[in-house]
């Protein structure tokens, strides 16, 4: 396969390599938009219609009623017609609660972390790969462990229901975000930082005037990570941030999951909620996408 | 009670850290003193919503100086936001309470009791059903929750498949259940059950493997609770859950009347009348019944709305079938409002829950035919509502008038008693172990008690 | 731990040689400390806040009969004890192993297949993101839309099966099925993720090797082993470090799904360690339990750093 920009005289057998490549890349295409697919077309169903078609593969009684439903523009009898979950839903302000809190986590972590990492990658002391070592350990610790004295932290802070107090614990570091930037750092070109040493420079100036730069690509990269997982983190904030004011979108749309014991959701509700609450992070991944998927350098790990 | 581990996760989180940050104590709530000011109530059931809002407005009116401010909240959420709401002190004042729950909270000192406030106010304990508003005193025997509805069980069928069977409603609401051999009630499900080539489960040459429609629906297990799934079974055979009820310390897995059952209700599966137990894991019952999977689904009265509105889907409702005794039998299971006893006005919470409990907020929520409210009187008119509406619920309220139900048992340890019962059960509907393999679950169970 | 080796000996050894500027100034026994301390500061605050802090007082209850209501009661090693004979706790490993086992077998190979078409066949950046679709969707809706789909009796999926005349599958509620199931729905999610970690990866390694490659009329295969693979390592490391560590913390989807069942066959771990600690309301076990995993999961990311040599690309 990685000699397809080659030889004429390879044709034959290229063309066979790349007829089956194609192909694979197509299953796999189709089993990635497939249950999209299948969540739209419920998202667009009556939700008390949805058993008795579940052959169907067009909306069953088609109706925009779930969309309405997640804009809170559904009155609770229409949703109730529908099958739907009556509650009503603050859309825009979840919406602008999720974009403060996951800019907040993307921004603070992903800087502290490149800040750590740098330390990690370029700066001599003792103790440091000591110190590295457990941080990568933190990965191994079961996270429900630490989810209960986080919160009577946050609690003794006086940081409930607040856009810091969800924020917080993601805000300092991840062990994923020092370690991704770390093995980058490591292959920085050495000659220019050497050469800037030579001149006097700090490590502060060259941490934000060459460090950071360079590094644009993953950190970008980074970002859109950390931005993903903020903007779907479900279980933290609805233990610290549950009033309306700080409510995040992943939590206010909860509502369509089960309203009863032995309920069932209301599905078109909460496949609607999911296709709406994932269009930010899809413009996000359209305006930066290009750079990120195509440059994601790591052409630092070494 | 199927737990939704999410929800339930983050509720035992916070509850953790609410008992370590409260300590115990009951106080008692009252009326008297200044009730004035803006007061939260919370509930989970979003179908209730609109009759509470104007239970609040009613009051407000009544009482203008106190507002009320009504939040809902789905089930998987509820109650970790109560939870939370004790530990971090944003808790509503009052809230719609599970009798599941309400054990841990008393423990916690969480809960204001009610006696001063009933007796001072002469609350009329008796207008509620009978046994309702015993369910809500404490093992300390104080008062914590005033009733405000109940629920129990009953028999949603499909009308077209019943007709198409030769079956009436009538011979519907007549069933007959033994454990040896099933009854009419084991031939009703057997005849209504349809193979792939349109045999019937009565019929020679049905294949068992091939079911298009069966004749019972099955939501799981059922624990160690079996509300829904098969305690109106073995409800009829005069076993009993536990020792007494509530607060009882020994349970009776071991009975051979209850074995018996079990073996028959699982018996069902091996014909080919009820599906497999691990093809329930999955979308719920009900949607299965609205798909037109099966006949017959023993379901609480809560879902009456989620039957009712499935599209191309006539339903039916009967009562539980009859038992050895020649009685039915059904879970009763009863919702109250309890008062936080971290609120900070507790004059106008303690007069909100008596408003809530009294005849003028009961008969709204009974207009609004969406459940059966705790007052007798209030559950007629529900009823009445209900009929507007075209459904008949008497298989519901039957079972109250005849005095056939019996409560929810009650008793402490009850996420480990269903720690040890979940896996026991689906063991046994499994087929991986025999009915008397529930013997060494209940010594499991009841050791959590020594 | 033998996370120190990750990469960092190369370099140091590398600044060792060239004598570095901190070399020069002697100051080699502190080095950077000062600007380094504060470069970490806010990291190591996080670090010790929000992960050090609650581990070491899970530790601390994991010797202590907790039951949550209360206060704890030392016991020693009690609860380390009881999980010796614990055949829950046994059987949880093993199921936690055989998810491990297929999530991550299955996924590397396919995350490893998409990132070599993304970098030979696939150059558009629409094809690359539709792939990444699945990871913008959160974890427990991922679960719930699966569960929704392979439904046993209304699932659009068992419908398909049946319209190409397969019998239909419990994979939730089937024993053998259920842990493969749950596998699979969290490859959905994370392949595309993980073929754009691993394509990164792709990138960094110099054109012209696969140039000289060619014109030694080495066969696409031989190229793959010889030359991808090795120097590929380094990526796969974090790739497998990562996915590894957060395999094992399997538990959303359990629970939204089979919340164990049926009967035990699905009751990875962290599962089991919520029922007990959290449910169940005995804190200390829960922790025991916890430690114990940390042990073991420690103990397998120590191997894996042996065996991957992560720190050795055979570049130079």
């Amino acid at each position: 396969m990685t000699t397809l920009t080659k030889p004429a005289r390879r044709r034959r057998s290229l063309n066979w390599g790349r007829i089956s490549a194609w192909a694979a890349l197509t299953v796999a295409i189709i089993i990635t938009i497939g249950p999209f697919l299948w969540m739209l077309r419920t998202a667009l169903s009556n939700n008390h219609a949805l058993a008795s078609q579940s052959s169907n593969l067009l909306p069953a009684d088609f109706t925009w009623g779930a969309f309405a439903r997640v804009f809170g523009l559904q009155s609770q009898a229409q949703a109730q017609a529908e099958g739907g979950s009556g509650a009503s839903i603050n859309f825009w302000q979840y919406l602008g609660n999720s974009l403060i809190v996951s800019t907040m986590i993307t921004f603070s972590q992903v800087f502290f972390s490149a800040m750590a990492a740098y330390a990690f990658a370029r700066l001599q002391w003792p103790g440091r790969d000591k110190v590295f070592a457990m941080f990568l350990g933190t990965l191994l610790v079961p996270g429900i462990f630490t989810a209960l004295p986080n919160f009577l932290l946050v609690k003794n802070l006086g940081l409930l229901n607040t856009y810091l107090g969800i924020a917080l614990p993601s805000m300092l570091m991840t062990p994923f975000a020092v370690f991704f930037l770390r093995q980058f750092f490591l292959g920085m070109s050495r000659e220019v930082e050497e050469a800037a040493m030579l001149d006097g420079a700090r490590h502060s100036r060259i941490f934000f005037q060459i460090a950071l730069p360079n590094a644009s690509a993953p950190i970008a990269t980074l970002c859109l990570l950390t931005f993903i997982a903020a903007w779907n983190d479900y279980f933290w904030p609805l233990l610290v941030g549950n009033s309306p004011a700080v409510r995040v979108l992943t939590v206010g749309l909860g509502v369509f999951k089960s309203q009863s014991p032995q309920g069932a959701p209301d599905w078109s509700g909460l496949m609607a909620a999911t296709l709406v609450s994932a269009l930010p992070i899809l413009l996000l991944f359209i305006a930066f996408g290009k750079k990120i998927v195509n440059s994601i350098g790591f052409s630092g790990i070494k | 009670m199927k737990k939704k581990a999410l929800g339930a996760i983050a509720v035992a989180a916070a509850a953790t850290l609410a008992l370590s940050a409260c300590s115990g104590g009951s106080s008692q709530a009252s009326s008297t003193g200044d009730a004035k000011g803006e007061i939260s109530y919370w509930l989970w059931d979003s179908n209730q919503l609109p009759a509470y809002q104007q239970c609040a407005d009613d009051f407000h009116k009544a009482n203008p100086n106190i507002t009320v401010k009504v939040t809902q909240t789905g089930w998987d959420d509820y109650w970790t936001n109560i939870t939370n709401g004790f530990v971090a002190g944003n808790g509503p004042d009052v809230f719609t309470d599970h009798l599941s729950k309400y054990g841990d909270f008393i423990k916690n000192g969480q809960l204001l009791s009610l006696d001063d406030a009933v007796k001072n106010d002469n609350v009329d304990l008796n207008q509620y059903n009978k046994g309702l508003a015993d369910l809500w005193v404490g093992k300390d025997g104080k008062r914590y929750g005033l009733p405000k509805d109940w629920d129990t069980v009953g028999l949603f069928y499909n009308k077209d498949m019943i007709s198409k069977a030769g079956i009436t409603a009538d011979q519907m609401g007549s069933l007959a259940w033994n454990p040896q051999d099933g009854g009419t009630f084991e031939k009703t499900i057997a005849h209504l059950t349809v193979d792939k080539n349109g045999k019937r489960g009565d019929e020679a040459g049905f294949d068992k493997n091939n079911v298009a429609v069966y004749g019972l629906g099955l939501a799981g297990s059922g624990s160690g609770n079996g509300q829904t799934e098969w305690s109106w079974l073995t409800g009829t055979t005069g076993w009993t859950h536990t020792d007494k009820n509530p607060w009882g310390t020994h349970y009776n897995y071991d009975d051979k009347k209850f074995q018996d059952t079990i073996a028959w209700f699982n018996g069902l599966i091996n014909k080919g009348y009820m599906p497999k137990l691990e093809t329930t894991v999955g979308a719920s019952m009900p949607d299965t019944f609205g798909a037109g999977k099966a006949a017959i689904n023993a379901n609480g009265d809560w879902e009456i709305g989620q039957y009712l509105g499935y599209k191309g889907i006539n339903v039916g409702i009967a009562p539980t079938p009859t038992g050895p005794d020649g009685k039915r039998a059904s879970m009763y299971n009863g919702l109250a409002d309890s008062i936080n006893a971290g609120t900070k006005n507790p004059a106008a919470a303690t007069k909100w829950v008596e408003y809530l409990a009294s005849p003028a907020c009961q008969d709204v929520v009974a207009s609004k035919a969406v459940v059966f409210p705790a007052i007798s009187e209030a559950t007629d008119k529900a009823a009445a509502a209900f009929k507007a509406k075209g459904v008949d619920v008497t298989p519901f309220t039957q079972q109250v008038k005849d005095n056939t139900t019996f409560l929810f048992p009650i008793t402490e340890n009850a996420a480990k008693v269903d720690g040890i019962m979940k896996p026991a059960m689906d063991s046994v509907f499994s087929g991986k172990s025999p009915a008397s393999s529930l013997t060494d679950a209940n010594n499991q169970v009841n050791a959590l008690f020594q | 731990m033998a996370t120190t080796s990750l990469g960092t000996r190369k370099p140091s050894r590398r600044e060792a040689d060239s004598g570095g500027p901190k070399r020069v100034s002697r100051r080699r026994n502190i080095g950077d400390l000062r600007v380094a301390l504060f470069f970490v500061a806010p990291a190591v605050l996080g670090f010790v806040l929000f992960y050090l802090l609650p581990t070491i007082r899970g530790i601390y209850l994991s010797f202590t009969d907790y039951s949550i209501l209360g206060n704890p009661v030392w016991v020693g090693l009690k609860n380390y004890l009881k999980i010796f004979q614990d055949k829950l706790f046994w059987n949880a490993m093993g199921v936690t192993l055989e998810y491990v086992l297929l999530n991550i077998g299955f996924q590397t190979v396919i995350a490893l297949g998409l990132a070599l078409l993304m970098y030979h066949v696939a150059k558009s950046t629409l094809i690359r993101g539709i792939l990444l679709l699945p990871y913008l969707v959160a974890n427990v809706i991922v679960a719930l839309l699966w569960f929704w789909m392979l439904d046993y009796q209304i699932g659009i999926f068992n419908q398909m099966l049946q319209w190409l005349g397969i019998p239909r599958v419990a994979f939730f509620g089937n024993e053998f099925w259920s842990i493969p199931t749950i596998a699979f729905v969290n490859i959905w999610r994370h392949m595309g993720y993980t073929a754009l970690l691993i394509f990164a990866g792709l990138q960094t390694i110099p054109k012209q090797l696969y140039e000289v490659a060619n014109l030694d009329g080495a066969s696409p295969w031989q190229t793959f082993w010889k030359i991808t693979m090795p120097l590929l390592r380094p990526v796969l490391l974090l790739v497998m470090v990562v996915t590894i560590t957060g395999s094992f913390q399997i538990f959303d989807t359990v629970a939204v799904t089979t919340q164990g069942g049926p009967v035990n066959a699905s009751r990875v771990i962290q599962y089991y360690i919520y029922q007990r600690a959290f449910s169940e309301q005995d804190f200390g076990y829960g922790s025991a339990l916890s430690v114990i995993l940390f042990i073991i999961l420690a103990v397998v990311a120590f191997l894996q750093m042996k065996f991957l040599r992560g720190n050795e690309n055979d570049l130079d």
